[in-house]
């Protein structure tokens, strides 16, 4: 925000000990909107209108449900450079129970043509994201996971860590691409390829990576058919390319309670083991 | 069509713009659009030539990054809208005669490929949003001398973001900030009384903490009185203007049906004298 006197920061209400510090340092381009999630994007499609660059943060459930119209009518429809940030993900909210798993968020936004979709899982890659957003002034929309995470530092938009053998690849980003590193960790066989923007993939890139294994597993905390799994799908359509491919996620709600992502991972076979088991069978 | 001024003659905001004018203009577009919405159109069109007669439409023309911002929350009168905005020399006669054809930038609902159209709506409650980011945007950049007017219809304040936008406008003291309500007492299938009875709408907005003037919304002078009155007080404003849902075509006035139906030729040649004898009655 120092150096770009056109950032707008937006809250609604959301991000203790976090959004602080920019309120203080720049009051006059720091909004708390409120609870009220439909005019965070309105005031952020008004703000854009005026030449800002509106950052609209609250938790994903709500940023992109409970606004999706708003979503896409004043950012996908007017085109406008705003960034919206959704903080959790997949099961990060494990015990707050379903409405707080968030496993539709970007396949919803995905169904909004004009949005990139980003996934940062590195602080490398997370840390030069505003700079880009900031270069590229799209309608963006970032997935933020919770945690420390050990994926590969890279700047890239997506990063491989190669196993010692060319037969199954993990395709994953967020949260369970820590447990695919983790199951790596078991087997050294393993690569895992993990994807931080999300949309768009860098498709031929991805397909030359790919097309080096034998059998690829999609690993995601977000349903498949919407999610990264349906994305390579369409593109191996496209592409007429056929590869041996598997999905893991989630399939639908649940109101089992687990105290944390651990639980859910395993419910849907998405933990190492799981990963490891599935690619053994 | 009716082509009463020069598209290229530019008007400003002490030029006087005719209902009678405006009305005719919106009867032509809808008829050779075969389009809808002649009640909600015709009920809006002294607020809006209220709209644009109290800011500086060379600003709006030309895009200039301090100009006060008209947002037409309910996109559904476009017609209004665009016949206004022509009238008042923001956009082309050539422009104009393509409402609601095939290829034409100028849909059912203001879109923002029109210039002078701030956003793009349809979907009631959005634009109310965007006007107070206007607002804050506008305070933000020290554009101090502009304002931002959104109109609104009474049955799109049943949504809940209109609520939402009012409340931070209040809370932000956004004293460049006037909503204007076109309370023609008809939603979309009937009137609004019968399916949320929000009466007296003055008192809805005053216990949220707006200033609230309730006018003839049929008056340009006493609309646009209100706008000046209210702009640059302690905060925002709201202007309840009370309308008659399709107003100066007699066979549409305070009925619901003329939200859907389209002119036939017998009635496109009698909305336009009605129209005409509407004026000459009180002029």
């Amino acid at each position: 925000m120092a150096t770009h006197p056109d950032i707008f920061f937006l809250t609604a209400d959301m991000g203790i000990n976090l959004v602080e510090k920019f309120a203080d340092t720049y009051p006059d381009r720091f909004l708390n909107v409120g609870i009220a999630e439909q005019n965070l994007v309105g005031i952020s499609a008004g703000l854009a209108n005026m030449g800002y660059r509106p950052f609209a943060y609250t938790i994903s459930n709500f940023a992109v449900h409970r606004c999706f119209e708003q979503i896409r009518n004043e950012i996908g429809i007017h085109d406008y450079p705003i960034v919206l940030m959704g903080t959790s993900t997949g099961y990060d909210n494990a015990p707050l129970g379903p409405t707080h798993h968030i496993v539709d968020d970007w396949g919803s936004i995905k169904a909004i043509p004009e949005i990139d979709i980003y996934c940062p899982s590195s602080l490398a890659y997370a840390e030069t994201l505003v700079d880009r957003l900031i270069e590229i002034g799209r309608p963006s929309y970032v997935r933020i996971p919770k945690g420390g995470f050990k994926t590969p530092s890279s700047t890239d938009h997506f990063v491989v860590s190669p196993g010692e053998k060319s037969e199954i690849a993990l395709v994953s980003y967020g949260t369970p691409a820590q447990e695919c590193l983790a199951a790596q960790e078991k087997d050294r066989s393993l690569s895992v390829i993990v994807i931080n923007r999300l949309r768009p993939l860098e498709e031929e890139k991805i397909l030359d990576v790919l097309a080096r294994y034998k059998r690829i597993f999609v690993i995601e905390d977000h349903f498949p058919s919407s999610g990264l799994y349906g994305s390579l799908c369409e593109i191996l359509v496209k592409h007429r390319r056929t590869f041996q491919i598997h999905s893991l996620g989630p399939r639908d709600y649940t109101l089992e309670v687990g105290t944390s992502n651990d639980f859910f991972h395993r419910k849907y076979e998405i933990d190492s083991e799981s990963i490891l088991q599935a690619a053994r069978s | 069509m009716q082509t009463e001024q020069s598209s290229s003659q530019l008007q400003t905001s002490s030029i006087k713009v005719d209902p009678v004018s405006v009305r005719l203009t919106i009867l032509d577009m809808l008829y050779k659009g075969k389009a809808s919405h002649l009640g909600s159109n015709m009920s809006a069109v002294e607020m809006l030539i209220a709209m644009f007669g109290s800011v500086d439409v060379t600003g709006i023309r030309d895009g200039t990054p301090d100009r006060s911002r008209i947002v037409v929350s309910k996109g559904h009168c476009a017609a209004a809208t665009y016949a206004t905005m022509f009238h008042f020399g923001i956009i082309p006669a050539e422009l104009i005669s393509t409402y609601h054809t095939n290829g034409s930038i100028l849909a059912g609902h203001v879109s923002h490929a029109v210039l002078g159209v701030e956003h793009s709506t349809g979907a009631l409650g959005h634009g109310i949003g965007v006007a107070v980011g206007c607002a804050v945007g506008l305070r933000s950049r020290g554009y101090n001398k502009s304002l931002v007017l959104t109109l609104l219809g009474d049955g799109e304040i049943q949504e809940g973001s209109v609520w939402e936008a009012l409340m931070f406008a209040v809370h932000r003291k956004l004293s460049n900030f006037v909503a204007l309500i076109d309370n023609n007492g008809i939603s979309s299938i009937t009137n609004t009384e019968k399916v949320i009875d929000m009466r007296p709408l003055t008192s809805r907005f005053a216990g949220f903490g707006l200033e609230v003037r309730e006018v003839d919304g049929h008056d340009v002078g006493e609309i646009k009185a209100a706008i000046r009155e209210l702009s640059g007080g302690s905060g925002p404003a709201v202007i309840v203007c009370n309308t008659i849902k399709g107003k100066g075509v007699r066979f549409a006035e305070g009925s619901a049906i003329w939200h859907y139906r389209s002119l036939s030729d017998e009635l496109y040649a009698e909305a336009r004298t009605s129209v005409l004898s509407g004026s000459k009655s009180t002029s």
